[in-house]
């Protein structure tokens, strides 16, 4: 629950916004709005939306207002122009992507945001598979951005005997006590030179 | 002024020329000091000033620019001008985790923005769970009210479905996209449809004007009643329905039927067309009607 001095203070102000709307009437709205999540940092009683290109901040006021019931005391409005871009990566036509609206609302009422699904409740979404399409489609960008470069085997994941062997053949290296159970000649055993008995 | 703002800080300045310094306390009389920083220990500067001013045209500027003349950090002869100083002690920061929790009112009209209170995004098994759109031949017999809410319910949930795809792009929750896009399909084709029925009304309206402007019976000019009908058309129906049999009755009948029809759409269009911008349901709903 909200405090009651809060509530108070929230009403208070809410007086004090002043509720003069437009006299154009628009019944069938096309347009819309997306409520994008907040920086880490942003303080609660600022609300970020994305806005048809058209929208003006009296706008936003008007539609948050009668759409939404949402009471606001200001609203900041800036537009992302994206960098241009090729249409298939890195060929094709240069084109500049749509430029996008955002406006920042300053809210009467606070409004908190729920926190985002840790990774591991991430299930209903396949968040697995997803990111490992991501991670593999990442190194494939790489990859193309690097067309010099050969890649080597050991860049890639290596499959498990191979490790192991590498591990073992690591502890014969600095244990030693490696042994295959046969004598050489110095042991007397069967192992001799074959060429020094031939004759020639 | 400047002689003024100095006598306002040395009230000593004003007993006499010869009354320079902290005089003001041998002199006997207690004088009333102002509620000053005891930073000033020693008199400003009294020098004159040396340069003429040059007041002939043409002269060049000798404007003395210097705005602490006769301040001096040697002399300690302080500011002219009282410091906005408190004594007030300073707020200490508090730590952004030691803050009091900022509750959300739980009638907050942007959790219309999500399909619930904790998911700001719809997972894709979620997103699947909708139904077919609205068809025109359903939409065709609801009044403008109820058309015009159901845009705006569409619009609501187009507003989700938009927040719930940046949301699950921006914080990488996972795929859903298809999902999300077959929904907003749907959604739209139900706003298409609602457009459908009502440009199909407004031909229908069209339609309806032209018809009367040649009917006898229909009054267009706004003075007398718009519609009288004849008298021997209410014979006739009567007739009608006495005996149905008598073809040419019946057409005649039907006739006055569509004329009447026709009637009762032009009294119901100007109802229709009264301006609500906006429905009285979707001013606070704790929970938005949902599609």
């Amino acid at each position: 629950m909200v405090a009651p001095l809060a509530a108070a203070a929230a009403e208070a102000v809410a007086q004090q916004v002043p509720r003069r709307f437009g006299t154009k009437q628009i019944f069938l709205p096309n347009h819309i709005i997306a409520f994008i999540r907040p920086n880490p940092r942003q303080p609660p009683n600022l609300a970020t939306f994305t806005v048809p290109l058209q929208f003006n901040k009296l706008d936003l006021r008007d539609y948050l207002y009668h759409a939404y019931n949402v009471e606001v005391t200001a609203v900041r409005s800036f537009i992302n122009q994206p960098a241009p871009r090729q249409k298939f990566g890195n060929r094709g036509k240069w084109y500049r992507p749509r430029s996008k609206k955002m406006m920042i609302a300053e809210l009467v009422k606070p409004f908190v945001w729920p926190e985002p699904p840790a990774e591991k409740d991430r299930d209903a979404f396949d968040h697995g598979i997803f990111k490992k399409m991501q991670d593999e489609r990442d190194k494939q960008v790489q990859r193309q951005s690097k067309r010099g470069q050969i890649p080597r085997r050991t860049w890639g994941s290596q499959p498990e005997d191979r490790l192991a062997l590498k591990e073992q053949a690591a502890a014969f290296l600095k244990d030693g006590g490696w042994a295959n159970g046969l004598k050489t000649e110095e042991d007397d055993g069967e192992w001799a030179e074959v060429d020094q008995e031939e004759q020639i | 002024m400047a002689s003024a703002a100095a006598a306002a800080l040395r009230p000593s300045m004003s007993m006499g020329a010869a009354a320079l310094g902290r005089l003001s306390s041998s002199t006997g009389t207690p004088l009333l000091r102002p509620l000053l920083p005891l930073t000033q220990t020693a008199s400003l500067s009294t020098s004159v000033a040396l340069l003429k001013r040059h007041t002939y045209p043409g002269a060049r500027s000798n404007k003395d620019a210097n705005k602490k003349r006769g301040q001096s950090a040697l002399r300690r002869s302080g500011t002219r001008w009282r410091l906005s100083t408190t004594d007030e002690p300073l707020p200490q920061p508090v730590p952004r985790d030691q803050l009091p929790q900022i509750e959300t009112d739980p009638d907050h009209g942007l959790w219309d923005f999500f399909p619930s209170r904790e998911t700001v995004a719809n997972t894709p098994e979620e997103d699947a769970k909708h139904g077919r759109s609205w068809s025109v031949e359903e939409l065709r017999g609801k009044s403008w009210d109820d058309l015009h809410r159901l845009w705006w319910v569409c619009v609501k949930e187009r507003n989700r479905i938009a927040t719930g795809n940046w949301e699950r792009k921006k914080s990488g929750l996972g795929f859903g996209d298809a999902e999300a896009t077959e929904r907003d399909h749907e959604v739209r084709a139900t706003m298409r449809a609602i457009k459908h029925t009502l440009t199909e009304r407004f031909y229908l309206w069209e339609d309806a004007v032209k018809v009367a402007e040649t009917d006898p019976e229909v009054d267009l000019s706004g003075t007398g009643p718009p519609f009288t009908p004849k008298t021997y058309l209410e014979d006739v129906e009567e007739g009608a329905e006495g005996a149905e049999g008598a073809e040419g009755k019946a057409e005649e009948g039907q006739a006055a039927e569509a004329v009447q029809e026709t009637t009762e759409q032009k009294a119901e269009e100007p109802a229709a067309a009264d301006p609500a911008t906006i429905p009285a349901t979707s001013k606070a709903p704790t929970e938005a009607p949902r599609l």
